[in-house]
């Protein structure tokens, strides 16, 4: 079934009202129509409350929206499939009985991965985002950007044609959050994955994608789409770039009110 | 060397033995109200039969009891915390019936169950119980949700949600609850013994007592104190194993206990 394992997402005309059932809801999303192609690197930016978790937790078949259609490598969305979406929370979402690496390793033991294997696969991912010597630990010894990196890795381990990632460098010093954002890239060129970033830094946005959605205040809608064509590799200096400038100026007259 | 708080515990029950040999030695309390320490480990050792005998009634009930009060206990809690109607319906119940005093309800129990162990078993199951029961039921009610989303998320199905994710969540509260369920278990044995029985660590209180022979009334409370103390101790080492992690916010980490 080919269709259902590349990483392309479709959404048509989805709204969501959250407490429907009880009459007068909070209308959270309206209309959102929106598609990426396999492999290209998407953010999402907009106002708090305007969605944005809501929306991923939707992609991710976590939550079902009122109304509207999602399709993920052109299969529908009903339930969880990690293997074709994998998500990072914005919030600390460790098991808190749970080391570092044994939070890496959850989602493969869910899969009945060799505990050899999953060590070796969490390790390395650990490693990636920095944390190999900080394997052993416990969440609450963990700092909350530690935490953070931790919950990357283990979106990382997962292996998803589709990786969903809510603010995932929010907890980061500046410093830390660009060279994650560089190691992120990094990923992707190997993998080749589709990714959706959900962020409030509008540089962290250009900075990485090939496209940002911009969403109004609630009820969400996307305003905006952004084709961003800023040469790769990136680098520092191109923040600086005419282009980058304009193309942040766009956005956010935008989303300011 | 600084003085850890577990220095000052071991220190407190040191000067507490001290007391206990020195002060009725010295004649400042009459033996009869308190006899020496020694005077009652003698007396322990001197019977030491027949209080391995009770002792092994005693602990043969308490077991027994345990089961009862803390697989019931959790089972229960388990089912009433994770539905919201059960919640509503229950708990309120168990809450007021953890506040009666249950003790003026014994001799009911000895009406039904007879003078043997099945009365003081059934007694101290309802008490220990009751306390286990609400503890483990708030337990699952404090489940943090989003960990089950986040879960769902990898792929976990119902049952490995429950496994994985909602016991170990409650791993903490469920011992916290077994640990008080479990005294209670204890001190409901000794009490129903003392008041009506043929045998037990409690009959022989109360026998001692009528006897007027304080010794060996010392020396059986020191039995149960050391049966308590003991059943605590194995709490918390579980608790240390399982729970760990819980113990974020509190401070050094080291139990308030002497174990
Ligand atoms: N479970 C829920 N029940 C009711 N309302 C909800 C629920 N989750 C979110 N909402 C509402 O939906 C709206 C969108 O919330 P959402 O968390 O998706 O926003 P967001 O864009 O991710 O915000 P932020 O940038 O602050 O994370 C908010 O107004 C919020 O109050
Ligand atoms: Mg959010």
């Amino acid at each position: 079934m080919p269709a259902a394992t590349d990483g392309t997402v479709a959404v048509s005309s989805l709204s969501h009202t959250y407490g429907a059932e009880s009459g007068e809801g909070t209308l959270a999303l309206q209309d959102i129509d929106f598609s990426v192609a396999k492999g290209r690197f998407v953010s999402i930016v907009g106002p708090s409350g305007c969605g944005k978790s809501s929306l991923l937790m939707m992609l991710a078949g976590l939550r079902h929206p009122t109304s509207g259609e999602i399709l993920c490598g052109g299969a529908p969305v009903k339930k969880p499939d990690p293997e074709r979406i994998g998500v990072v929370f914005q919030e600390a979402s460790l098991f808190p009985w749970l080391s570092a690496r044994k939070n890496v390793e959850f989602p493969l033991s869910l899969r009945g991965v060799p505990q050899k294997v999953r060590t070796e696969k969490a390790l390395h991912a650990l490693e990636l985002v920095g944390l190999k010597d900080f394997a052993e630990r416990l969440p609450h010894e963990l700092s909350g950007g530690m935490k953070q990196r931790v919950s990357i890795a283990r979106g990382l381990v997962q292996d998803p044609q589709i990786l969903m990632m809510d603010e995932p460098f929010a907890a980061l010093d500046e410093q830390t959050r660009f060279s994650m954002g560089d190691e992120l890239l990094r990923i992707w060129d190997e993998t080749h994955k589709t990714i959706l970033f959900v962020t409030h830094s509008l540089s962290e946005a250009l900075y990485l994608s090939d496209e940002v959605l911009v969403m109004s205040a609630r009820p969400g809608r996307i305003i905006d789409r952004i084709e961003v064509d800023l040469p790769r590799p990136r680098t520092f200096e191109v923040m600086s770039s005419p282009r980058f400038v304009e193309l942040r100026e766009r956005i956010w007259q935008q989303i300011r009110h | 060397m600084r003085m850890t708080p577990a220095h000052v515990r071991w220190l407190l029950l040191l000067v507490l033995l001290v007391l206990w040999e020195a002060l009725p030695r010295a004649g400042v309390v009459p033996t009869l109200f308190l006899p020496t320490l020694s005077g009652s480990l003698l007396a322990l050792w001197q019977d030491k039969a027949e209080y391995f005998a009770n002792l092994l009634v005693t602990l043969n009930e308490v077991l027994i009891a345990l089961i009862f009060a803390c697989g019931g206990g959790v089972l229960l809690g388990l089912v009433i915390g994770a539905s919201g109607v059960m919640r509503r319906l229950m708990l309120p119940l168990a809450s007021s019936l953890f506040a009666v005093p249950l003790v003026v309800l014994y001799p009911l129990f000895t009406a039904w169950f007879g003078i043997g162990s099945e009365s003081k078993i059934v007694f101290a199951s309802v008490y220990g119980l009751l306390p286990t029961l609400l503890g483990t039921a708030a337990g699952v009610q404090t489940i943090d949700h989003h960990l089950v989303t986040v879960a769902a998320s990898m792929g976990a199905n119902r049952r490995q949600q429950i496994l994985r994710v909602y016991v170990p969540a409650t791993i903490p509260t469920v011992l916290a609850a077994l640990r008080i369920g479990g005294a209670l278990v204890i001190v409901g044995v000794v009490v129903a013994e003392m008041l009506t029985s043929s045998a037990g660590i409690g009959f022989l209180i109360s026998r001692y007592r009528t006897l007027l022979d304080s010794e060996n009334v010392f020396a059986a409370i020191l039995l149960v104190l050391f049966l308590a103390i003991a059943f605590d101790a194995i709490v918390q080492f579980v608790e240390r194993r399982t729970a760990g992690w819980q113990r974020s916010g509190q401070g050094t980490g080291d139990g308030a206990s002497f174990a």
